[in-house]
C-alpha cells in the first residue's frame, strides 16, 4: 500500500492527544536534564553523555525501548512516537548515544530476522544497560555500502555465524561509549552485519575531533576481530537499507526539531533587539528571513513525520519518503541555523551564545547518514527516475 | 624580472616612482612565489579570521610595524601624507600604484596595522589638530604606534549612531565611560579611535564626538571575545571613568558622526584598490 492509498483508506496524519502528551513529557524531562549548561559540559567530555540521564531515560520514560517489541522489554511503540522523541532531543541538543543505540543499532537488529540476536541484545538495549552503534562508514564517508573495504572471513571450524573482521571504520557515532558494535562488512554473499564486542582483542578505538561537539564520533579499527553474523543483505532494498531509512527518518525529525528551535530563537530576538529605535523584527528584511524559516520548519516537520507515518503503515513508499525527508530537512535545518545567526548579528557569532551549537549540529547532521545529494539520488532511484 | 611591475605605471612620473619602489622592495624582500591556484597543492588555510595565540599576534604586529618603519625610511611610509608631517604629498594614484607593486613581494601581513592606517589616520588627517597629526598620525605611519577602532557597542551595531558610551566634561578634559565591542587588534593597540556621546539633549547623530584614547590609560580594560570557531579574533573594551585631556578630541564637539563617516569611507576606497 502506498502512503496515498493508506490516507484514502481512512488513515490520518495528525498528532493524537497521546502524541502531544508524549511530546510534553519528553520536553519537560529534557528541560530538566539537558539545559544548555549541561550540553556545554558534556560537549567537553570524551564520552559525550550523562549516564544518570541515560538511565533515567530508560527507567522513567522507556525511551531506549520505544522501537523494541514488548516481548523483549520494549514499548512496541510506533515510529512516529520515536520521531516525536527525536524531535524534542534535537530541540534540546541532547548529548546522548540515542540515535546510535536506540535508533540505528536497534533498527538494524530488528531489520534482520535473527531471534537469537534479538534475545541476546534487545532486552539490554531496551533497559539502557547496553549501548550499541552501527559501524558502517569508512574513510570515504559514504553511506551507500557499495565501496566498503572491511572484510569478514568465516572461521573455518565455526558453526557458520562466527567470522573474523578486518578493516577501518570512521565517523562511528558514539563509538567510544558503545559496548556493542554492529559492523557492516563484505562477505562472499553480500554485505554482512556482525555483532562485535567493542572490547574484543583487535579493536582499537580513538575519538575523532568533530565540528559538532554535541555528537561524538570515533575511529574504530578492526584487526582479525571475532564477530557474530547478524544477517546478510545482498540487495539494495534489504534489511540494512530499511534500517538506514529508519535512521534517516528519525534524524529528519531531530533536524525539524532543531530547526524549529532556531526559528523560535530568531523570532524572540527580533522582537526584543532594537536598532534605529525599533525592534529589528519590524524591518522587512528580517521578516522575510523569519517567514522563509517558518516555511522550511513546517515543511520539514511534514516531511519527517510523513516518512515516520509511512514506516508505521508499512507503506511501500517509506524509503522514498525517508530519503525525501532527510534531503529536505538537512538543507532546511542548515539554512535556518545559519539565518538564526544572521538575525542575531554579532552575538549570534559568539561562543557563549547557543546559536553556534545549532549551526554545528545542523552542519554535521546534514552529512550524517548521507548528504542531501545522496538522498536525492536514492529518491530518484527508488522512484525509477 | 620586474618589467611586469614597471608596466603598471602609465606616465613618466609614475614610471620613475615605480622604479624607485621596485628598487626599494627588491633590495629588502623576495618576490612572492607565484600562487596561482591549483587543486591539491598549497596551504589549506581558508580562515577569514586567523586564530592565533596572543604571542603570535604580538609577533605578527611587531613584524608589520618593522616593515612599516622600513617603508617610512625609504619614503614609502605615507605616500599621500602632508609633507609638513613627513608625508610624500603625492596623489592617491601613487599610493595605489605602490600597493599594486608591493603585493608582488613577500612582505609581512600588514593586517595588524590596517585599522590604524585605514581609519585612524584618515580621521586625524581630515579632522585632527596639528598636535594629533604629529603625535599619532605620524606615529602610525612610521610604524611606531598601532591604532584600533572603538566604534561598535552592544546596543549600537548597524545603528552606529546609537552609541551610549558617554563623555562628560571635567576640569581639564573629559571622563569617558561605556563599553565597546567587536574591537579588532585591541590587545596590542596603543591607541583607540573612540566614537562617544557628549550630548544627550540633541538628536543622536549630533550628540557624538570623536576622541583618541590611549589604550594604557587607567580604566581601559580589554577582554577577549571568543567566537563560534573557538578562537578570539575580537575583543570587548570596557571604559570605566577613563580620563582624557581635551587635546585628544578629534574635531569639534558634536562632529563625531561626520568624522566617523569620513574615516570609514577611506578603508572602503583603499580595499577597492587592493590588487589581490
Amino acid at each position: 500500500m502506498t502512503a496515498t492509498q493508506a490516507l484514502s483508506a481512512g488513515g490520518t496524519l495528525a498528532f493524537t492527544e497521546e502524541h502531544e502528551e508524549l511530546r510534553s513529557v519528553v520536553r519537560r524531562f529534557l528541560a530538566d536534564r539537558s539545559p544548555e549548561t549541561e550540553v556545554r559540559r558534556l560537549m567537553e567530555t570524551i564520552e559525550g553523555y550523562d549516564p544518570v540521564t541515560w538511565t533515567m531515560m530508560a527507567e522513567r520514560l522507556g525511551l531506549q525501548g520505544l522501537l523494541i517489541p514488548a516481548e523483549y522489554g520494549g514499548a512496541s511503540a510506533g515510529f512516529v512516537e520515536l520521531q516525536i522523541v527525536c524531535d524534542e532531543m534535537g530541540r534540546a541538543l541532547l548529548c546522548a548515544p540515542f540515535l546510535a543505540s536506540a535508533v540505528l543499532a536497534t533498527s538494524t537488529l530488528l531489520a534482520f530476522d535473527n531471534p537469537r540476536a534479538h534475545e541476546t541484545y534487545l532486552p539490554r538495549l531496551a533497559d539502557g544497560s547496553l549501548i550499541a552503534t552501527l559501524a558502517m562508514t569508512e574513510a570515504a564517508g559514504s553511506w551507500s555500502g557499495t565501496d566498503l573495504t572491511t572484510c569478514a572471513v568465516a572461521v573455518v571450524d565455526g558453526d557458520g555465524d562466527r567470522f573474523e573482521l578486518t578493516g577501518d571504520k570512521v565517523f562511528v557515532l558514539d563509538g567510544m561509549v558503545a559496548q556493542l558494535l554492529l559492523v557492516v562488512a563484505r562477505t562472499d554473499s553480500g554485505l554482512g552485519v556482525f555483532a562485535v564486542d567493542a572490547d574484543a582483542p583487535g579493536v582499537a578505538r580513538e575519538p575523532m575531533s568533530t565540528l559538532d561537539a554535541t555528537r561524538k564520533q570515533a575511529r574504530v579499527s578492526l584487526q582479525n576481530v571475532p564477530g557474530t553474523l547478524i544477517g546478510v543483505d545482498d540487495t539494495s532494498s534489504g534489511p540494512l537499507s530499511a534500517a538506514l531509512d529508519r535512521g534517516a527518518a528519525a534524524l529528519a525529525a531531530e533536524q525539524a526539531g532543531g530547526a524549529r528551535r532556531t526559528l523560535e530563537m530568531a523570532v524572540e530576538y527580533a522582537k526584543v533587539r532594537e536598532q534605529f529605535g525599533r525592534p529589528i523584527g519590524s524591518y522587512q528584511a528580517i521578516k522575510h528571513k523569519c517567514a522563509d524559516m517558518l516555511l522550511e520548519v513546517e515543511s520539514s516537520t511534514s516531511a519527517a513525520y510523513a516518512a515516520g507515518w509511512a514506516i508505521d503503515e508499512h507503506s511501500s513508499e517509506a524509503g522514498v519518503l525517508a530519503s525525501l525527508a532527510k534531503a529536505y530537512c538537512s538543507e532546511a535545518y542548515y539554512h535556518c541555523a545559519a539565518e538564526n545567526i544572521q538575525i542575531h548579528g554579532g552575538i549570534g557569532f559568539t561562543w557563549e551564545y547557543p546559536a553556534q551549537l545549532y549551526f554545528k549540529r545542523a552542519r554535521s547532521s546534514e552529512a550524517l547518514l548521507g548528504s542531501p545529494r545522496h538522498h536525492r539520488e536514492l529518491l530518484a532511484q527508488r522512484l525509477g527516475i | 624580472m620586474y618589467d611586469d611591475l614597471a608596466a603598471l605605471a602609465s606616465t613618466t612620473d609614475e614610471r620613475q616612482f615605480a622604479e624607485r619602489a621596485i628598487e626599494f622592495l627588491s633590495r629588502n624582500v623576495e618576490r612572492r612565489v607565484d600562487q596561482t591556484t591549483s587543486w591539491g597543492t598549497g596551504p589549506e588555510d581558508l580562515a577569514l579570521f586567523h586564530e592565533t595565540t596572543d604571542e603570535e599576534e604580538r609577533a605578527d604586529a611587531d613584524a608589520a610595524k618593522a616593515w612599516q618603519r622600513c617603508r617610512w625610511e625609504a619614503g614609502f611610509g605615507w605616500i599621500t601624507g602632508p609633507p609638513e608631517h613627513g608625508g610624500g604629498g603625492m596623489p592617491q594614484r601613487y599610493d595605489s600604484l605602490y600597493r599594486l607593486i608591493e603585493v608582488a613581494f613577500d612582505v609581512p601581513d600588514m593586517s595588524p596595522l590596517r585599522l590604524g592606517l585605514g581609519t585612524v589616520v584618515p580621521a586625524l588627517v581630515t579632522s585632527g589638530s596639528t598636535y594629533l597629526l604629529d603625535r599619532y598620525a605620524v606615529g602610525i605611519q612610521r610604524g611606531d604606534i598601532i591604532g584600533c577602532q572603538l566604534f561598535s557597542e552592544p546596543e549600537a551595531g548597524s545603528d552606529l549612531a546609537g552609541v551610549r558610551t558617554k563623555a562628560t566634561r571635567i576640569e581639564d578634559g573629559w571622563r569617558i565611560t561605556g563599553q565597546k565591542v567587536w574591537t579588532s587588534n585591541a590587545t596590542f593597540s596603543d591607541i583607540g579611535l573612540a566614537l562617544v556621546r557628549t550630548d544627550l539633549d540633541v538628536s543622536k547623530h549630533r550628540g557624538l564626538t570623536m576622541f583618541v584614547i590611549p589604550m594604557d590609560a587607567p580604566g581601559v580594560e580589554v577582554r577577549p571575545l571568543r567566537q563560534m570557531t573557538g578562537g578570539a579574533s575580537f575583543t570587548e573594551v570596557f571604559l570605566s571613568d577613563v580620563q582624557v585631556s581635551d587635546d585628544l578630541r578629534v574635531g569639534d564637539v558634536g562632529s563625531g558622526w561626520r568624522v566617523a563617516t569620513s574615516a570609514l569611507s577611506k578603508p572602503m576606497r583603499r580595499s577597492l584598490t587592493r590588487a589581490s
